[in-house]
């Protein structure tokens, strides 16, 4: 494959839903070949994000007030998504999202909807079976019918159905074995250093994220709260006591944290006042 | 006020705007006065002396009686009430004493400027006042309960059923009877007829409500055919309703030659159709607001959430097919009689379709909606006719005097995919959007 | 008793003859049923407006090739072809703002639509009726007693023609596919690079053309044109829910098995048995089986 990364640039990105505010004057960028990850808690805006980023937000009746996204050069902010997908952009949906009728060979065709090259399409579909050799057996399996770990597997083969040259994960270990979810990260670290493509991956899971990251940045309540290169956050002490529970493991409560920003911490079970995620 | 009624006093209650008991009787002072002072300059005091005492007496009654009905789990009553701001309250006033007036104005000879149609709106202001009843009692179903149902044709045939059954064959003519025994056949059915509302949702639960509606036409049809033969029920003449002679001691009640009171002519019935139109649909609006009410919005918004808040949302349904069924029951009883004859082909696919334009039109899952949604339906016809006889402009255009009540169909139509595109609350969302800006307005001009 | 039941006959050609009635009606529902599946089964959209297309089909039939007397293939082709561009107009001038409202807010919107159609075909055509269309062979044949028209075959033979096509179409072509992603997640599918906008308009103008084709069918079978053939639209969906709302096949099969019902309930009960039988059996499906015999089962999320 010959898709050269793409940069993505995004500067004082504000997205509203209705009244509520979901990110504010958020800026992140992607460098050409980079491997980024975002985290945060639910409800940080980090889907929110992925979909202003292709181009989704009108069915959610969100809206970009402020703020630009350009992918390698050319804004890409306010275009529609079959042309943000033809530009380069692809994204593994959180929730996996497969179409559940439709057959695993099928949901990977779909995949490279906006290719035009017929021929190459085959091409990739054949490269993903070598990626992921376990659905092979499956390729005339509906895709519904299918165990998470697959089901994310597709996910991600039809993304890169596109060949794109930037590719969004949302949350990707949700609901997921720990085996299944570092066998993709490694992938998706392949993926990034063999076809140069930049690597856009949201997560919850931050030590597995930081652990395969270049650079990371943690957004909350629609904000960004730290941004450096995946060490730095790593050695971060706040980043160690929210996202990575002190001994490294993912998923211990956050709340209870005195936190920049906020004058007293989130009790027990109160949501942080964003917008849907 | 009672001890119960009144809890201890909260912070933002204390600054909250409490009418004196003067305010409070205003309207319907009002409303009694204005008979009287008509009745003055006509000159028949002692009609309106008593016209006047009645509609006080009336009114205060319904006052003490709206003021000591148990409200049950009716908690936060300041935002239960019936009509929450002072603006709310002036506005029912002056809806109450428009529609006490307004009889009174359609019946003189008064006759506007450049032939405007004033004869026969008494007949469309009646018309009006069915199609709300009815139309008022679908949106409590379709948009407030979520329970989507083409049924309600259905059930205007099945008052039409019990009216003729009660009202013409049992009684010769006493729509007094008919009326609650539809409202009975009207929840039973109704209950029977939402039961697939159970297993089924949106399209399969319209689908199956359709399938009702053809059976109980064929129930119509048949029952037309055993009794009554081709030509149908008729309802007027001798089967006209009458009021009983023991009430007409009544003020405005005089007897005719034959010491019968036949409720006949336009005014009469406005007399009947207007107080049932209103009560009923002030008892919908009650039950909206109550915990029923919410129980309603919550099955419509997610059921199987509002299951596991504690609601019983197989009674919750069923009830909303019941009220909503019996209600339409009930009006499909008054029109009915109102009409004077139902026939074979007075129930079809198209008057369904009139019932989904005016919820449309007036504003999907809005009770106030529905009223100016029918008066829109009836009155649309009437305006067109009006500026193709009388407008310069409009009366050249051949094309529109050719084709009058299809060019009347369409301007619906259009309507309703227009409104449905641009405006989804219909007519009560541009009349809530009016009144916030006129109160907007108000505000700005003195701070 | 108040209903009157009518004489069971035993006679077997009278028999054979109300079903060679039946699948001819079947035929029919087939071709209306489709309409609804195709939207449906894309869209999201109930379209009570289906029996308005096909009158409005029926009328431009009359129109091209009647009026204007063109050469049939030509005539039908323009037929199509104005179908089509009208399924275009419904999409982009009318059902691309409804995307994501209600379900009972798009039912009444199509409604709306049925008004306007109805309405229009009033002013432009009149209430006169006309004679029916008589393009197609006209004659028939005897088989064991019962008459079969050649119309009816014809009819039955385009049905299968079209459900096959479709089926092929969205199995085998990329914009089927497309099409079936959307149905199936309209965000993943806008996610993929699908435009969900493009491929309700293909299918707004793939029911128009259907709209079309039955129109120009049932023109010929129908007793006269004239505005009470939007009724079509209700009757065949007892077909469209027996075969279920998601199978184009199902629509076939549905039709066929309501068709050869009512006709025997009108042959047997009464001509006035022929819809509420029809609908109670479409009750008894949606209560037993509310997707069909052969629809998709949707599973809801909380």
């Amino acid at each position: 494959m010959n898709a050269n990364g793409l940069d993505l640039r995004i500067e004082g990105l504000t997205v509203i839903y209705g009244g509520v505010t979901a990110l504010d004057a958020v800026s992140i960028t992607v460098p050409s070949g980079g491997f980024v990850t975002v985290l945060g808690a639910n409800g940080a805006g980090k889907t929110t994000l992925v979909r202003s980023i292709t181009g989704l937000l009108y069915l959610h009746k969100g809206r970009v007030r402020r703020g630009s996204i350009v992918l390698g050069g050319e804004s890409i902010l306010g275009k529609k998504s079959p042309d943000i997908v033809s530009a380069g952009v692809a994204q593994v949906p959180e929730g996996r999202k497969l179409f559940p009728n439709l057959t695993v060979k099928e949901n990977l065709l779909c995949g490279a909807a906006s290719r035009s090259d017929i021929s190459g399409i085959d091409e990739s579909l054949e490269q993903n079976l070598e990626l992921f050799p376990q659905l092979r057996p499956l390729l005339s399996q509906t895709a519904g019918l299918l165990s998470g770990g697959e089901q994310q597997m597709v996910a991600v083969g039809r993304a890169l159905m596109s060949q794109p040259s930037l590719l969004i994960c949302d949350e990707l270990s949700l609901g997921l074995a720990p085996k299944i979810v570092h066998r993709l990260f490694e992938l998706l670290t392949e993926i990034n250093e063999s076809r140069g493509t930049s690597i856009l991956v949201i997560e919850q899971n931050a030590s597995l994220a930081l652990q395969h990251a270049a650079d990371a940045y943690v957004l909350e309540l629609g904000r960004v709260l730290i941004e450096g290169t995946a060490d730095e956050l790593r050695g971060n002490p706040m980043v160690q006591e929210l996202y990575l529970g002190g001994g490294g493991e993912a998923h211990t409560s956050y709340a209870a944290i005195e936190r920049p920003g906020h004058s007293r911490p989130l009790e027990h079970g109160q949501r942080p006042p964003a917008a849907e995620s | 006020m009672t001890a119960v009624e009144n809890p201890a006093p909260r912070q933002e209650e204390a600054q909250t705007y409490r009418p004196s008991t003067l305010q409070r009787f205003l309207p319907f002072i009002i409303a009694a006065a204005v008979p009287f002072i008509l009745g003055s300059t006509t000159g028949d005091l002692n009609f309106w002396w008593k016209a006047s005492i009645t509609v006080v007496v009336l009114a205060v009654v319904a006052r003490l009686a709206w003021k000591w009905t148990p409200r049950g789990e009716l908690t936060h009553r300041e935002d239960m009430r019936l009509w929450r701001t002072p603006s709310d309250r002036s506005w029912a006033a002056l809806t109450m004493f428009g529609l006490l007036v307004l009889p009174f104005i359609l019946a003189s000879d008064f006759t506007p400027p450049m032939g405007f149609p004033w004869a026969t709106w008494f007949a469309v202001v009646n018309l009006v006042l069915i199609f709300a009843m009815g139309a008022a009692a679908f949106n409590l179903l379709v948009g407030y309960s979520g329970q989507i149902s083409l049924a309600h044709v259905a059930f205007l045939a099945l008052g039409s059923i019990v009216g003729g059954i009660v009202g013409v064959q049992w009684s010769g003519g006493n729509m007094w009877y008919a009326l609650p025994a539809a409202a009975v056949a009207g929840a039973v059915v109704g209950a029977i007829s939402g039961l697939p509302a159970l297993r089924l949702k949106h399209l399969y639960l319209l689908l199956a409500t359709f399938g009702f509606h053809f059976v109980m036409m064929l129930v119509w049809r048949e029952y037309l055919q055993e009794y009554f033969g081709f030509v149908g029920i008729r309802f007027k003449g001798e089967n006209s309703p009458r009021i009983a002679s023991w009430l007409h001691w009544l003020p405005g009640i005089d007897p005719d030659q034959n010491g019968e009171f036949v409720i006949t002519g336009q005014f009469r019935w406005y007399w009947v159709l207007m107080p049932i139109t209103v009560l009923s649909i002030l008892f919908m609006v009650n039950v909206v607001r109550t915990r029923e009410g919410r129980a309603f919005a919550a099955v419509r918004d997610r059921d199987v959430s509002a299951s596991l808040l504690g609601i019983n949302v197989a009674r919750s349904k069923l009830f909303a097919f019941a009220l909503s069924s019996a209600i339409v029951s009930m009006s499909g009883v008054l029109a009915s009689f109102y009409i004077g004859s139902r026939g074979e082909d007075s129930f079809n696919v198209q008057t369904v379709l009139n019932y989904a334009i005016i919820i449309v039109v007036g504003g999907f899952s809005s009770i106030q909606g529905a009223i100016f949604g029918s008066a829109f339906f009836w009155f649309l016809p009437e305006w067109f006719k009006w500026a193709r006889e009388e407008l310069w402009f409009v009366r050249d255009i051949d094309f529109l005097s050719d084709y009058p009540s299809e060019i009347d169909l369409a301007i619906k139509g259009f309507l309703v995919v227009v409104i449905l595109m641009f405006k989804p609350d219909g007519l009560a969302g541009l009349w809530r959007d009016f009144k916030s800006w006129f109160s907007r307005a108000l505000a700005r001009s003195n701070p | 008793m108040l209903l009157a039941f009518g004489n069971f006959t035993a006679d077997p050609s009278v028999n054979l003859q109300l079903l060679i009635g039946g699948l001819a009606l079947g035929a029919i529902y087939a071709v209306v049923a489709l309409g609804f599946v195709l939207v449906y089964k894309s869209t999201d959209v109930l379209n009570l407006a289906h029996g308005e297309f096909l009158m409005l089909g029926a009328y431009f039939a009359l129109t091209f090739l009647i009026s204007e007397n063109l050469n049939f293939f030509l005539g039908v082709f323009v037929l199509l072809l104005v179908m089509l561009a009208f399924g275009l107009l419904v999409h982009y001038g009318i059902m691309r703002r409804m995307v994501g409202q209600g379900f009972f807010a798009i039912v009444l919107i199509t409604l709306g639509i049925a008004t306007i159609i109805r309405a229009l075909l009033l002013i432009f055509y009149g209430p006169t009726e006309r004679a029916r269309l008589d393009l197609l062979p006209q004659g028939s044949f005897e088989i064991g007693g019962a008459t079969v028209r050649y119309v009816d075959i014809i009819i039955f033979g385009v049905v299968a023609a079209c459900v096959l096509l479709f089926f092929v179409f969205f199995k085998y072509t990329r914009l089927g596919l497309h099409m079936r992603a959307v149905a199936d997640d309209i965000e993943a599918a806008a996610a993929m690079g699908i435009d969900p906008d493009k491929v309700y308009a293909m299918t707004w103008a793939a029911a128009m053309v259907m709209a079309g084709v039955g129109g120009l069918l049932f023109g010929h079978v129908t007793g006269a044109i004239d505005r009470s053939i939007e009724a079509i639209g209700l009757r065949a969906f007892p077909a469209a829910v027996v075969g279920g709302l998601t199978s184009l096949g199902g629509s076939i099969v549905g039709g066929l098995v309501v068709g050869v019902i009512e006709q025997f309930a009108n042959g047997h009960l009464g001509t006035k048995w022929r819809e509420p039988v029809a609908f109670s059996v479409m009750f008894v499906v949606l209560l037993v089986r509310p997707t069909g015999l052969w629809g998709r089962k949707d599973l809801e999320r909380v």
